[in-house]
């Protein structure tokens, strides 16, 4: 099915980096390979300049998951399944092990890593809304230099990056979070097993006496491309937890949305339900955190 | 067109061949080794008919390409004839009537093992997630479930 | 003959399962040919369009070419068709549909093939396209088959007692149009088809995922023009099929044909899921007009329908299926005035036919909605309101035919099931619930494109223990078996036991994964006193065994599991006769046979192992191979009035669904399907309850969320990253229960099973999401833009995710 495609496996990050510098534009670095493999079955576009594969997921040290110096650190070929098994993501970053266990199936998650989420930047990407919500800071490497970026600077729009051919997304770096967070991952899809999101949305929320200390949400697959609400943020902190508040955050919510995306086909359906289920996980956040 | 030679394991054998780099693991099976008991249902990862087991964990067969086996071990339906717990499953799956056209068995089967494989006591939740990639159009699942509940007790049970 | 059975109603083991389970069984691309060929089809990106000219120069001269075959290679039947001949082989003037096929190129890699399809030129010009079906019978519509002047395929009335009367003798009346969806098989396996030349005088074999071999035997020899003897079919295990591998495997198995003998190789067609969801036919979106009159008590004095089915660019089984519809349209109840019109049409979109359901799981979601609203207008329950209109023993039917040989059994599965469920009080509760305050979030208001309408009201948000609401739902049929009266219907077996007591046997009919095979083994088995693994079942093959009509209509066990019966009693009469010499018997001696042996019950008491009289037999010289035959009973219809006995027998079903449903996201959760079904005499148990689950979940993704769209005829949904049917994640619990009414006709009066529990499931779920909303939705599926705009929303710019 597949046209003629030559693949490299590389002996190491530093032997991939020289092989990028020599042949950067018509090689596409494969990890889990599932959106590349439809993607080129099904001849899309963005995948159709490709000669060669280079691939990475046996690279060991892109592998590795840990906390050191306040942070968390997850290689780029990590797997979902290896995420949601983790148990320091599942303390530290329970909405991210949430994300990563309602992505595709059991076959998918085995192989899919988190980089190639990222990487492919499809709208409804369900690992970007939480590594958003907790300040990702994407680790690149190249021939030419290593550098940092945060992870809402990389994201250009759908199914594109800021990433250039020669570069590599080695990893993901996060701040563990200061203690009194509560947040949810929602994800709605077409039906319970294996479901693309049609709408999903991350929220951290930390309170203190009832009031919001800190605030945080990211859109997934109803903005183009997955983004922070900065606006609503802001508004939110400081200001008095319960109902009243979450229904005009949710009313901003919708606001924010329409100006980001306009009306769109799927607008009539998603605005009105995206408010409602981001104001239901709001009030569920803040009930829990009354009941302790 | 380009071959490489690409060496993993098959069916706990070390095998060798000469293909396009770009060849899925599902052709290999299929034409390269002749073992036709894995299924292609739709070529994109979403039917589960062509899972097979990579390094002992269930991934789909039409999603990897040759490139990509270089030091695997690869485990289809046909390498597991003679293991306790496939027969036990098989077994389940008969006695419970987990089978109707059969299509979807074999990658259902191998989903199902590698779910035991790594909890040999999973929740009926732990076992609808294990099987939500293995589409069944004909039997709705439930005996598919109950044949995989039985075969954890009776593994469990020593007096079974 | 004795009363306790030993084999039938029991719990049996698959006789294919073995295979099925190691990965040994072997399905259409499971086979392979030295020298083997692949066909790839050539189509134009076009729905409807006239072919000006189709350019191969560029590709001609490959040497990856071998062939190329197209309608000019066709020596007999260029158009082919159950009723009308109206579908190409191969198009060549025009197309239709956006599956048509213009030409099959052959060549020794298949990959390679796809590759050289790129550089064909089709010269074509697009024509105007008609893909709403209630435009196509307008005077000015386009029209899809010029020479049938008329896109109208068929029309079907149906008049019964005097309809004015009856709504002048109604207190109430009710209008209301229900529309259905276009959905796919979405059988796990695609279409595969192998075709072996086998020399001059020995014609031509083909292998496949065939569902009716004798039709595509027919099929092949009209398009080669070829005696059938000299086409013979082999039925490869089948993946799937619930009536979908029909007319499309008819084609490509000529096609097949036509290319093994033009290169005088082995020619494979294998179909990838787009292929198939492109190409394959579907089951017929419905537009169902309903006009029912009543009185206060509930009584219904009058329906008026009016149903419009879309056949798409073929007529296919179009005929048949709406025949099905006609007869049933009025579910089952005894109505004295009744008024139906049923037809069928011809769009540009992709063409339908024979889907598991076949022309009624439509009209039951329309009929079933109705009648709850009957229930709600009268303030009744729903199934007060069903009880008052049943059938019953000696009523008589819409197309006034009197139910007397079988029981009618309505009213015990809707009381079961009604029993089993607590219904009627879980109703009442939710009913009166779903009237309260917080109803579905977005109101009509939602319904405007204005995006500052969308931005919700502080009394739109819900609180969270009202987010989920519970509803209740029942939905009950009566379903005619077999083919009815527009079709012969007759079934053959062959049964050919061995000197040491095993035994041989095939059907007619086709293993289509429903587990005919077995069943079929467990009625030889039953008769003879053997156990299932005594019976071998061979390989179906056209040329071993009668042509026994298609593997439809849930006839199986009722027709194919007679004619195995009664080659079975053939044998036993002749093994009987046997014994009388053996054992110096009169003619009055009965004999038992079990456990692989027979018994003389009264004098002389006697017992031979089966084995031995079996050799015994043998050695005499009797024969114990044995042809069973089964005729149906004589149905009959008048074309002009819809009247008539339709069917000799019917089934009842009834079921329950219990669903959540989130009215903040309109997302429906199915908790529990209690399903009661009448089958007849259960033969196989393991098999009906897997019948039943199958069913209810293939019900409940129509119900819920499958849907092909066609914008303008183009398919949206090529895969299942698109088409979505239920995962093991998604339906909740179901409990098969079955009521075994007694029938004169089927062996030991088993009739049918396998569409009967897909039929009930959407209505069921429809009825029960009324019951949480308080809304009803006329418009399958209940999707999540349904419940909550009471719309369908379509995306017209759609790109599969990965295109981009
Ligand atoms: C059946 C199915 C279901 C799915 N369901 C979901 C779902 O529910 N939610 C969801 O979010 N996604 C889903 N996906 C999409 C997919 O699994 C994810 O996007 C996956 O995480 C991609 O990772 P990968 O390793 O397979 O990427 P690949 O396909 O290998 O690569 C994807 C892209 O990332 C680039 N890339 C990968 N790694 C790097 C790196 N280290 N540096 C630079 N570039 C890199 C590649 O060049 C390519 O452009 C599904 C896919 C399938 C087939
Ligand atoms: S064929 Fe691989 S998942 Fe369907
Ligand atoms: S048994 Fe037919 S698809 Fe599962």
């Amino acid at each position: 099915m597949i046209q003629d495609i030559d693949f490299y496996r590389p002996g190491s990050l530093e032997e991939l980096l020289t092989f990028l510098k020599d042949h950067g534009s018509n090689v596409k670095i494969i990890a889990g390979g599932t959106d590349i493999v439809p993607g080129l079955r099904q001849k899309a576009s963005r995948f159709s300049h490709v000669k060669t594969l280079a691939d990475i997921q046996h690279l060991h040290e892109l592998k590795t998951i840990e906390i050191s110096d306040g942070h968390l650190s997850i290689g780029s070929c990590a797997t979902f399944s290896q995420i949601e098994a983790n148990a320091l993501i599942r303390k530290h970053f329970p909405l991210l092990s949430c994300a990563a266990g309602l992505i595709g199936s059991t076959q998918i998650r085995n192989r899919a890593t988190i980089a190639g989420n990222v990487v492919n930047n499809a709208p409804c990407a369900d690992s970007v809304p939480p590594l958003l919500v907790y300040d990702a800071i994407v680790c690149v490497r190249s021939h030419r230099e290593d550098y940092t970026v945060p992870l809402n600077e990389l994201l250009l729009k759908p199914y594109q990056t800021r990433l250039n051919a020669d570069e590599v997304l080695t990893g993901f770096r996060l701040p563990v979070l200061a203690d009194g967070y509560r947040g949810e991952f929602y994800k709605l899809g077409r039906r319970r097993g294996v479901s693309i999101s049609r709408i999903s949305l991350a929220v951290l929320m930390q309170l203190q006496g009832g009031s919001i200390q800190d605030f945080r949400v990211a859109s997934g697959a109803i903005t183009p491309v997955s983004v922070r609400l900065s606006g609503i943020e802001e508004y939110a902190r400081d200001r008095k937890a319960g109902s009243e508040l979450f229904a005009q955050l949710a009313q901003q919510l919708g606001n924010e949305i329409i100006k980001i995306t306009g009306m769109r086909w799927s607008t009539p359906y998603k605005l009105p339900v995206v408010q409602q289920m981001f104001y239901q996980i709001l009030m569920k956040l803040n009930d829990e955190s009354v009941t302790g | 067109m380009k071959f490489s030679t690409i060496k993993f394991e098959l069916n706990g054998k070390p095998v060798e061949i000469e293909v396009p780099p770009a060849m899925r693991l599902l052709d290999i099976l299929r034409e390269t080794f002749k073992l036709t008991g894995t299924k292609e249902g739709c070529g994109i990862g979403e039917c589960g008919a062509c899972t097979v087991l990579l390094n002992g964990q269930a991934v789909a067969s039409c999603l990897l390409l040759a490139g990509q086996l270089e030091g695997t071990k690869i485990t289809t339906i046909e390498g597991l004839v003679h293991d306790e717990r496939m027969n036990l499953l098989q077994r389940n799956f008969l006695e419970c009537g987990a089978v109707q056209c059969g299509f979807c068995t074999p990658g259902m089967l191998l989903s199902a093992y590698a779910l035991l494989q790594k909890d040999a006591r999973p929740t009926t939740d732990d076992i609808k997630n294990a099987i939500a990639g293995n589409l069944c159009r004909c039997t709705g699942y439930k005996q598919i479930i109950q044949a995989i509940q039985k075969s954890t007790e009776s593994l469990s049970d020593p007096d079974q | 003959m004795k009363k306790e059975f030993s084999t039938i109603g029991k719990h049996i083991i698959r006789e294919d399962g073995w295979e099925k389970v190691t990965g040994q069984a072997k399905y259409g691309d499971d086979f392979n040919f030295p020298n083997q060929l692949f066909g790839v089809p050539v189509r134009v990106p076009a729905v409807h369009a006239k072919i000006n000219h189709i350019d191969y120069s560029e590709i001609i001269s490959d040497p990856d070419l071998i062939a190329v075959c197209n309608c000019s290679d066709i020596p007999g039947s260029a158009k082919i068709g159950p009723i009308r001949k109206d579908q190409p082989i191969f198009c060549s003037e025009r197309v239709v549909t956006s599956g048509d096929v213009l030409s099959l190129l052959v060549g020794p890699s298949r990959e390679k093939l796809l590759q050289l399809r790129e550089h064909i030129r089709i010269d074509y010009e697009p024509l105007p396209i008609l893909s709403d079906p209630s435009k196509a019978l307008e005077d000015d519509a386009v029209l899809i088959h010029p020479e049938f002047k008329t896109n109208l395929i068929v029309h079907y009335p149906l008049r019964k007692g005097d309809i004015e009367k009856g709504f002048q003798q109604s207190d109430e009346v009710i209008e209301q149009t229900y529309t259905t969806q276009c959905i796919e098989h979405a059988y796990v396996e695609p279409e595969v088809v192998i075709a072996i030349p086998m020399g001059k005088h020995k014609g031509i074999k083909i292998i496949g995922s065939i569902q009716n071999p004798y039709t595509a035997r027919r099929i092949v020899a009209s398009v080669l023009n070829w005696p059938l003897t000299k086409v013979r079919i082999i039925q490869a295990e089948l993946g799937g099929s619930f009536g979908g591998k029909d007319d499309t495997m008819n084609i490509l198995a000529a096609r097949a044909a036509m290319a093994a003998l033009k290169t005088g190789r082995p020619v494979k067609i294998c179909y990838d899921r787009e292929d198939s969801i492109l190409e394959s036919y579907k089951r017929h979106p419905y537009v169902m007009h309903y006009k029912v009159g009543f009185s206060r008590n509930g009584k219904i004095r009058a329906m008026k329908i009016d149903i419009l089915a879309d056949g798409g660019g073929y007529a296919s089984m179009s005929p048949f299926v709406t025949w099905r519809s006609v007869v049933q349209a009025t579910g089952p109840y005894e109505i004295d005035h009744v008024w139906t019109d049923v037809r069928a049409v011809y769009t540009n979109n992709p063409y339908t036919g024979a889907m598991r359901g076949f022309g009624s799981p439509q009209p039951i979601f329309a009929n079933e909605s109705l009648m709850d609203e009957i229930a709600i207008r009268t303030n009744k329950t729903p199934d007060e309101v069903r009880r008052i209109n049943a059938l019953r023993q000696n009523s008589i039917t819409a197309s006034g035919q009197k139910l007397t040989s079988h029981d009618v059994n309505l009213v015990t599965v809707l009381d079961r099931a009604v029993e089993e469920t607590g219904f009627s009080k879980k109703w009442r509760s939710n009913h009166t619930a779903s009237c309260g305050p917080h109803t579905l979030s977005t109101g009509s208001e939602g319904n405007g494109d204005d995006a500052s309408k969308l931005i919700l009201k502080e009394n739109d948000f819900i609180a969270s223990s009202d987010l989920f609401k519970k509803g209740i739902g029942l939905a009950v049929s009566y379903r005619g078996c077999s083919l009815g009266a527009e079709g012969v219907d007759a079934a053959a077996a062959y049964l050919s036991v061995q000197p040491d007591g095993s035994a041989y046997l095939v059907s007619g009919l086709a293993e289509n994964g429903q587990g005919l095979r077995t069943t079929f083994s467990m009625i030889a088995a039953e008769v003879l006193g053997l156990s299932v693994a005594d019976i071998y079942y061979l390989e179906q093959d056209t040329g071993v065994i009668p042509d026994s009509g298609p593997t439809v209509a849930s006839r199986s066990t009722l027709m194919g599991g007679a004619a195995v019966k009664e080659a079975a009693e053939i044998v036993r009469k002749r093994l009987e006769k046997v014994l009388m010499d053996h054992w110096n018997t009169t003619g009055a001696a009965e004999f038992n046979f079990s456990d692989h042996h027979v018994y003389a019950t009264g004098p002389p008491n006697q017992r031979i192992r089966f084995p031995e009289l079996c050799e015994m037999a043998f050695q005499k010289g009797i024969s114990l191979a044995a042809l069973g035959w089964y005729a149906g009973p004589r149905v009959d219809w008048d074309e002009e009035t819809g009247q008539g006995p339709a069917y000799f027998t019917y089934v009842y079903g009834c079921q329950v669904a219990e669903v959540r449903v989130n009215i903040g996201t309109g997302e429906v959760y199915v908790d529990r399907i209690v399903a009661v079904h009448d089958p007849g005499k259960v033969l196989n148990l393991l098999g009906a309850h897997g019948q039943v689950f199958g069913g209810v979940t293939q019900g409940a993704g129509y119900g819920l969320w499958e849907q092909i769209n066609s914008l303008s005829g183009q398919i949206q949904e090529l895969n299942f990253d698109q088409y979505l049917i239920p995962t093991s994640n998604d339906i909740g619990e179901i409990v098969p229960i079955f009521i075994e009414g007694r029938d004169k006709y089927g062996p030991w009066g088993a009739k049918s099973l396998g569409e009967p529990t897909l039929e009930l499931t959407a209505a069921a779920i429809a009825n029960a999401v009324r019951n949480a909303t308080g809304r009803r939705f006329f418009n399958l599926p209940l999707n999540l833009e349904e419940i909550m705009l009471g719309r369908k929303l379509i995306n017209k710019t759609a790109m599969r995710g990965s295109h981009v």
